[in-house]
């Protein structure tokens, strides 16, 4: 069996190809299905806005690949030529390698950003969840999640942020601590406020107050996504409540000066109070950090230390991609001894199918169970399989002796007739 | 038997301290619980060599350098421990506890073999005024380091270069947090112990207070620490200016301590 990608990223392809080819999560199971009917034995679907890939395993690469493409072709009303133009197929070590730096952050537009491992995981559960997925890609599915944790514990890839605004909210956590229970001022409604307020709204901050010289835009804005508007006049007193300012206006003189700034310190008897300016021309006057418990960043300060943070990053990569080059080496060579001896992938198979059919019939009578308790059982499941048939794997490995497989082989066959009689006896009961 | 005690003390305290260390390093949870759970064994075993010492010498064991030193490190290790159950400040035991480390292997250097009570120290007042002031100096020691790193991380936040401290140690927000609770609870053990420290005075030598170097050295930090809690609360001092005077106040302490001790003499050399 092969291991097979294809798919397209934001290096190939431009935004409108890879919009084209986005699957929501809904369409998934439904992609995975057509696949299953063509015949392809193990599939699983990674969708971003910035990647689509298909991961499969067949027997036949080409016959498949192809009908890969017509699916695409006949699902997403997208021409041959392009589709072709746009994509990748990677076949084998490539296939897995390219999993793996996936995964790490490695193969994303901003290197080592840490979401991606999480929708390599929801692509997989999704696979599992519909069954397309087998012995071969779960073994790879839990290599590569092995791989990216050592890539993240073994480096600093991921260590600091490159985003704006995470940098923002990075740094005020070194300044406060925990935010949740903090108070955020945004000065101005525009897009950069917008982008920041969703994500200060993701980092779980609810207290968000939001001033804009047109008060109907701050208005719409708070009720668009998250906080409480304010009148433009409130400024002084809003700055003597909270603990962050996030200012992106158009303003062509400096809104917020040391002036200001040193007469709300007293109110504020000293609480430090952190500034981030993300407007050009700046709102905020630079000498205001020079006053005490006041730290101002500016978009250039942030932008330089995105710079130094990527550049680390990449300096990081290469000590990752040592890592990632030792683990296709090992995950080739358990390939290599699984094909050599059929007998393995042989045992595996059946203990899955064994596994599989008792499963979705316990998870039929267990009407009342959610979804956490089916995994669990699932992975229950998983984990006294793997632990039943280690030692015959682990026979077949180190004996030359050609009985021991036949007596092994034997002992998984006849086992047809006994499960009928379990299964009856289980019924009985 | 006591000294055996004392250096299985001094194994665990490194042990920890190492772990501290990698920790730092790796950021893994299980080197940390390994640095925790040491460190409390460490405690327990320091407490019950204590324990051992006061039987063995039939007096509160902190009559001479070795003892003081000793002492001193179980203190911090005790305070250390309060402040992990209330703050997450897990990284800074990569910084206290190489200095519980040394405190006890400095305490080595000196005779460690118990000495009869000189008749000065014979007193129900030692115990009160020793661990009190124990208490406060090893409080305003955690601060004394709390306030290093602060001005450390603030200075890299200011200056938006690199972040090496202020993103592995504590937001400056907790480590001013941290000062304010050791300038709340260091202060009153301080007082209590120069207090108690002359009226025994005053039982002993007939004088309450004398002038001495350590009396005098003892009232200059008081004052430092005086002066830090009113700006405090009157006018709002936090975060740089405290570091800075809680740094001056614990070099004032060590001055009272060893500079005292071992450079001036007086009514109080006799450790």
């Amino acid at each position: 069996m092969q291991i097979v990608v294809f798919g397209l990223n934001h290096n190939t392809a431009p935004v409108e190809i890879r919009e084209k080819l986005f699957l929501a999560e809904s369409q998934v199971p439904q992609l995975l299905n057509t696949l299953r009917a063509t015949g392809i034995e193990e599939s699983a679907v990674i969708s971003t806005c910035n990647r689509t890939e298909i991961y499969f395993c067949t027997r036949q690469a080409d016959e498949s690949l192809a009908a890969v493409k017509e699916i695409l072709v006949n699902s997403f009303d997208i021409d041959r030529q392009v589709l072709e133009e746009y994509t990748y197929t990677l076949k084998d070590e490539s296939s897995y390698k390219h999993l793996f730096l996936v995964a790490s952050g490695l193969d994303s537009m901003v290197v080592g950003e840490p979401q991606i491992l999480g929708q390599v995981k929801d692509a997989y559960r999704t696979a599992t969840h519909n069954n397309t997925t087998g012995y071969l890609l779960n073994k790879l599915f839990h290599k590569t999640f092995n791989v990216a944790k050592r890539v993240r514990s073994e480096t600093r890839i991921g260590y600091n942020p490159v985003s704006i605004s995470s940098m923002a909210i990075e740094l005020s956590k070194r300044i406060f601590g925990e935010l949740h229970h903090r108070k955020v001022l945004v000065i101005g409604a525009g897009e950069m406020s917008e982008i920041a307020l969703r994500y200060l709204k993701k980092e779980g901050l609810h207290e968000i107050f939001i001033i804009n010289r047109t008060f109907g835009n701050a208005k719409k804005l708070a009720e668009d996504i998250a906080g409480i508007p304010y009148p433009f006049e409130s400024m002084s007193d809003l700055l003597a409540q909270v603990d962050m300012v996030l200012t992106s206006t158009g303003a062509e003189k400096p809104l917020i000066d040391a002036g200001l700034i040193l007469r709300i310190m007293k109110k504020r008897k000293n609480r430090p109070l952190f500034l981030v300016d993300i407007a050009v021309p700046r709102d905020v006057d630079p000498s205001v950090n020079n006053i005490e418990n006041v730290y101002l960043y500016d978009i250039d300060d942030l932008k330089d230390l995105s710079q130094k943070h990527l550049s680390d990053r990449l300096k990081e990569s290469e000590r990752a991609l040592e890592i990632i080059d030792m683990e296709t080496a090992n995950f080739s060579s358990w390939l290599r001894q699984s094909e050599k001896n059929p007998l393995i992938a042989f045992i595996i198979d059946k203990a899955e199918e064994v596994r599989v059919k008792e499963f979705k019939k316990t998870s039929q009578k267990l009407k009342n169970a959610d979804e956490e308790t089916l995994r669990n059982i699932e992975m229950l499941t998983r984990a006294i399989v793997k632990k039943l048939i280690h030692p015959h794997v682990a026979l077949i490995k180190q004996d030359s002796d050609r009985e021991i497989p036949e007596i092994i082989k034997r002992l998984f066959t006849l086992e047809e007739e006994d499960e009928k009689d379990l299964d009856n006896r289980d019924e009985g009961q | 038997m006591n000294v055996f005690i004392f250096y299985s003390a001094l194994f665990c305290y490194l042990l920890s301290a190492l772990s501290y260390l990698v920790y730092l390093i790796y950021n893994k949870k299980t080197i940390e619980r390994t640095g925790h759970y040491t460190l409390l064994a460490a405690f327990f075993i320091h407490l019950v060599s204590i324990i051992f010492r006061y039987l063995q010498a039939g007096h509160t064991p902190i009559t001479n350098m070795f003892e003081s030193l000793s002492f001193f490190a179980f203190c911090i290790a005790g305070f250390f421990l309060y402040l992990k159950t209330t703050y997450r400040i897990n990284s800074l035991g990569c910084i206290v506890l190489p200095f519980i480390s040394i405190l006890l292997i400095w305490a080595l250097v000196y005779p460690t073999d118990v000495k009869p009570l000189s008749p000065v120290l014979r007193s129900y007042w030692l115990p009160i005024h020793t661990i009190f002031s124990f208490l406060g100096n090893a409080i305003f020691f955690v601060s004394f380091l709390v306030s290093i790193l602060y001005i450390i991380a603030e200075r890299e936040i200011k200056k938006k270069k690199s972040f090496l401290f202020s993103a592995r140690f504590p937001s400056l927000e907790t480590l001013d947090s941290i000062n304010y609770r050791c300038m709340s609870y260091g202060f009153p053990f301080l007082t209590v112990g120069i207090i108690t420290g002359s009226i025994w005075a005053g039982f002993a030598w007939g004088s309450y207070w004398s002038w001495d170097p350590k009396e005098t050295w003892s009232l200059i930090t008081w004052i430092v620490y005086a002066i830090l809690i009113h700006n405090r609360l009157a006018i709002g001092w936090r975060g740089r200016k405290t570091a800075y005077l809680m740094i001056a106040g614990f070099i004032s302490i060590l001055f009272t301590f060893l500079g005292v001790n071992l450079l001036i003499g007086g009514l109080h050399s006799y450790m």
